[in-house]
């Protein structure tokens, strides 16, 4: 039966806030803290040809992955080099995607639609949307930290992996 | 007003990037697992497209256009897009270093694409103004996020059907794709009369 089949009966509990799931490797760890690197993702990661295609090497190096270090309290006593799963609220992911991206763009476009309605200019209405970008840019990072202040930015530990994890998640995804 | 409505339904519907262009297939396929993750990688495309078609419409009609460098116009767009991803992500990483560690995580930051460069290339066939262009490169965004959404939905209930052993995984993916590429067809016919 493949993986990604799952009984009819399994109906999910909808009381349960859904979980997204992401893989990552303990660098370090330090006192009560330990720190990890996600795993690096990629729009088309799951292609055959991924390690072929020089796609993948856009903005992926190791000096990327270490400022997308995060850290947890080490209360499931990791060590250096495990490889673990730790989990988000879905609904906070849209949340922290929605803050990032779609703030600054709405901001954006309602600078440059004043603009362009009483100015009428590209060059003015090019200005206007720079800097509606800069202060949506701005409204982001207090989003962030009103989002940060719920708790609703912070990771989980979910569980441990071991060294095919990746292999199942792609054979769960595909 | 109604020039950039219609010019919206026409980029995001009838010439959708993914189902009439057949542009960045490789997200198509491989951020669809997830309803959640393809609204935030739809969303992060959506403000690279936007972003960067911004300022590819700035180069070709400050710079490429007056000097006649046409010819390096592909070399170009690939720079400034490369330079709006790598704004993306340092901008994210400093205004906010949570969202960007919790993004990190869970999305593809670098969310350079073929997309992303055939927007560019369309604006300057299409000769718009730079407003048309910004509201061009936004609706084609949404388009691309919207097909991203929708084959997400199809997916999640794929991965509960019962899918005969040779069609499973992506084939029949790229089956459900033709269907919804079918459907999006009927857009084609929309008159504005």
């Amino acid at each position: 039966m493949p993986l990604s089949n799952v009984p009819p009966d399994d109906s999910p509990d909808l009381l349960q806030p859904e979980l997204i799931e992401g893989l990552a490797r303990v660098v370090a760890v330090e006192g009560e803290l330990v720190w990890l690197e996600p795993e690096t993702t990629t729009t088309c990661g799951g292609c055959a040809a991924s390690g072929l295609c020089g796609a993948t090497g856009i903005g992926t190096t190791a000096r990327r992955l270490q400022f997308r270090r995060f850290s947890l309290i080490n209360t499931p006593q990791l060590v250096v080099g495990e490889r673990i799963v730790v989990g988000v609220d879905g609904r906070a992911l849209l949340k922290a995607s929605g803050t990032a991206y779609a703030l600054p763009l709405l901001i954006m476009f309602g600078a440059g639609g004043v603009a362009q309605s009483s100015v009428g200019s590209d060059g003015v209405t090019m200005a206007a949307m720079v800097s509606g970008l800069a202060i949506g840019l701005l409204a982001a990072r207090w989003g962030a930290q009103w989002l940060g202040s719920r708790g609703q930015l912070a990771p989980r530990f979910l569980r441990r992996v071991d060294c095919d994890a990746t292999s199942q998640f792609v054979t769960l995804e595909s | 007003m109604q020039e950039y409505i219609l010019l919206m339904v026409g980029a995001a519907l009838v010439n959708n990037v993914i189902l009439a262009r057949f542009l960045g297939l490789c997200s198509f396929m491989g951020v669809t697992t997830r309803i959640d993750t393809a609204i935030g990688m739809g969303l992060a495309t959506t403000f690279v497209i936007t972003v960067s078609s911004m300022g590819n419409w700035a180069v070709e009609q400050y710079l490429l256009e007056p000097y006649h460098l046409g010819y390096l116009r592909t070399v170009t767009f690939i720079l400034v897009i490369a330079g709006a991803v790598q704004f993306t992500e340092m901008t994210v990483r400093k205004v906010s270093p949570p969202l960007f560690q919790m993004l990190g995580i869970y999305l593809p930051l670098i969310t350079t694409n073929c997309a992303v460069l055939g927007v560019a290339l369309l604006l300057v066939e299409g000769k718009m103004t730079f407003i048309a262009a910004t509201v061009f490169a936004f609706a084609s965004s949404l388009g691309y996020s919207l097909v991203m959404v929708i084959f997400a939905g199809l997916r999640e209930r794929l991965a509960l059907a019962e899918v005969p052993r040779l069609f499973a995984g992506p084939p029949i993916g790229f089956i459900v794709a033709s269907l919804l590429a079918l459907a999006f067809l009927g857009f084609s016919g929309i008159s504005t009369s």
